[in-house]
């Protein structure tokens, strides 16, 4: 079993990328648009932090301009997308290598460090409640407000148009919706999503790193399956509820994999382990659906 | 009133597939006036339609709806003007969204979308009185997923969502064509009702003579993106099926081969 500090570990950790899966869940469900840009908007938020933080800015400004250059950085792929015709997935990788260099350039290494810099979470250390459990709290708190903010904004008429343009752009543009308008927005919402959960994985873990986007797509893409597996097509908050859920599993699901000794994994097979995870969230719900019909 | 101008629509410019769409179509509604538009396949009725709605651009040619000049605008910025019903039932709602929500996207048709409840209380009810004149039973499955309901109520609920936002041109594309003939019937009389009570300008596409002839004020024919026939009032009135394609034959010289064009 796991020990409480690993568990906790993986709540938090799983809290973290509850952004990228909500983030993930408004580009490919919402708008149906594949977008792996996300592999560089989450390191690319991180970097931005974590320099910022050693700079000396506010942490907590930190994690706005990190999200404002997420939503940059979904511009550019929608830009791409809508401006010159190119194929969604394709403009979205080409978006996410240029990236790469990007936070290269922005952290001027490959790694930042944030040891003894104040972060959004200082304040609340001192506070009686231990480090373990303050993490999790923190990152969850912001959480549930950003599952809020989407929520109402999914609700809304201009949060409408947005759904009827992923499912319907004909229809949408008929419904006078500028459906490439819906994309630019749509994309970079959730980008700045992304990279607020990178902006928060740099302070809760200490630094950011260039080779840390990698396979974030397929670790949002698991948190939004495992969350539709779970809680089915039954409305718009709980299917953001369970993209939240899902990314907590998943972080848990791997943690004991990996911690579990017959199965002989090392932390180098994670990558694997998600592969093969993701692989089974996709078949369950068509194995689910071939038994019952 | 919708008034088309010399309208030119050309495909494939320059390429060896180029295809004259419209070869200069002169057309003006008046406000109020029911039209219906028949025409063999590839006369250019469809191609009309995309000119009003915006799919298609006109090469050449103005396009005027209500009094906007709407010739170079977007199907989207134009859509304050023009509500339509497709001839797909899934093309005209959002199968994932439910009936409640589609009327939502409707209501605000042509009008900005803020951040406020797509679904307060007040509009719901209103959603609920509009679909329950339907008499389809459909006002008690307001929050069920659009496509759970049958080809006829998608279009009887598409019909509904083209008259909930106020519009100058409702624009009917085969609209029954996808249906069984009871329902087809119904939408059709649905149809009637809505055009009459909201005397809306309406242009109907329709494969079906019978229909051209019983519905609306006017029956205007395409051939080879050209109109042929323009005929209203009592010459319209006398007018049979087996007339039209008489009238078809006579004006154009040609054999009549089409069978979609046969069928009452």
């Amino acid at each position: 079993m796991l020990s409480q500090i690993a568990f906790w570990g993986a709540v938090e950790l799983g809290l973290v990328f509850a952004f990228v899966a909500i983030g993930v869940f408004l580009a490919f469900r919402v708008l149906d648009f594949p977008d792996l840009t996300v592999d560089g908007s989450f390191p690319l938020g991180a970097a931005v932090a974590a320099v910022l933080i050693t700079i000396g800015i506010n942490p907590w400004l930190a994690a706005v301009v990190a999200m404002l250059a997420g939503a940059a950085a979904g511009t550019v792929t929608a830009f791409l997308n809508v401006r010159f015709r190119i194929l969604n997935l394709l403009a979205s990788i080409l978006t996410m290598i240029a990236l790469f260099s990007v936070n290269l350039r922005v952290m001027g290494k490959p790694n930042v460090a944030l040891i003894n810099a104040d972060t959004m979470l200082s304040p609340f250390f001192g506070l009686g409640l231990r480090e373990v459990y303050v993490r999790p709290l923190f990152v969850g708190v912001l959480v549930v407000i950003a599952v809020i903010a989407v929520w109402r904004f999914l609700e809304s008429d201009a949060g409408l148009a947005m759904r009827a343009t992923g499912a319907n752009p004909r229809m949408s543009r008929a419904q006078g919706i500028d459906t490439s308008w819906q994309v630019y927005l749509g994309l970079a919402l959730s980008n700045a999503l992304v990279a607020l959960g990178g902006a928060l994985f740099a302070q809760t873990n200490g630094f950011a790193d260039v080779t840390s986007g990698v396979g974030t797509i397929v670790v949002g893409l698991a948190a939004v399956i495992i969350g539709e597996t779970l809680f089915g097509a039954r409305g718009i908050l709980l299917a953001l509820i369970g993209c939240v859920v899902g990314s907590i599993l998943y972080r848990i699901a791997i943690q004991l994999a990996l911690s579990t000794d017959a199965l002989g994994l090392k932390a180098s097979d994670l990558n694997l382990v998600t592969a093969v995870l993701v692989a089974v969230a996709l078949v369950l719900p068509r194995l689910r659906r071939g038994a019952s019909s | 009133m919708i008034d088309l101008k010399d309208i030119r629509v050309t495909f494939g410019k320059g390429t060896p597939l180029q295809k004259e769409a419209l070869k200069g179509v002169n057309l003006t509604i008046e406000e109020g006036s029911f039209v219906t538009v028949i025409g063999s396949n590839g006369a250019g009725k469809s191609t009309l339609l995309g000119v009003l709605a915006g799919d298609v651009l006109a090469n050449e040619g103005k396009v005027t709806i209500g009094n906007t000049d709407v010739t170079r605008k977007s199907t989207s910025a134009r859509a304050g003007l023009v509500a339509r019903v497709f001839q797909d039932p899934l093309a005209g709602s959002c199968g994932s969204l439910s009936i409640e929500e589609n009327l939502a996207l409707a209501a605000r048709r042509g009008e900005t979308r803020g951040l406020r409840s797509a679904l307060g209380p007040r509009r719901r009810e209103l959603f609920r009185e509009r679909i329950a004149e339907l008499n389809l039973g459909l006002e008690n499955r307001m929050k069920d997923r659009m496509d759970l309901l049958s080809g006829g109520q998608r279009q009887a609920v598409s019909l509904v969502m083209a008259t909930m936002a106020g519009s100058d041109v409702l624009l009917l594309d085969e609209h029954t064509a996808a249906l069984d003939p009871g329902m087809a019937e119904f939408i059709m009389k649905l149809t009637q009702r809505v055009v009459s009570e909201r005397k809306l300008t309406t242009l109907m596409v329709t494969h079906s003579m019978r229909q051209a002839l019983d519905f609306g004020h006017r029956t205007i024919m395409l051939h080879g993106g050209e109109i042929i026939l323009d005929v209203s009032g009592d010459s319209r009135k006398d007018l049979q099926v087996e007339d039209l394609i008489a009238m078809f034959r006579k004006m154009r010289g040609e054999t009549l081969d089409d069978d979609a064009l046969l069928i009452g």
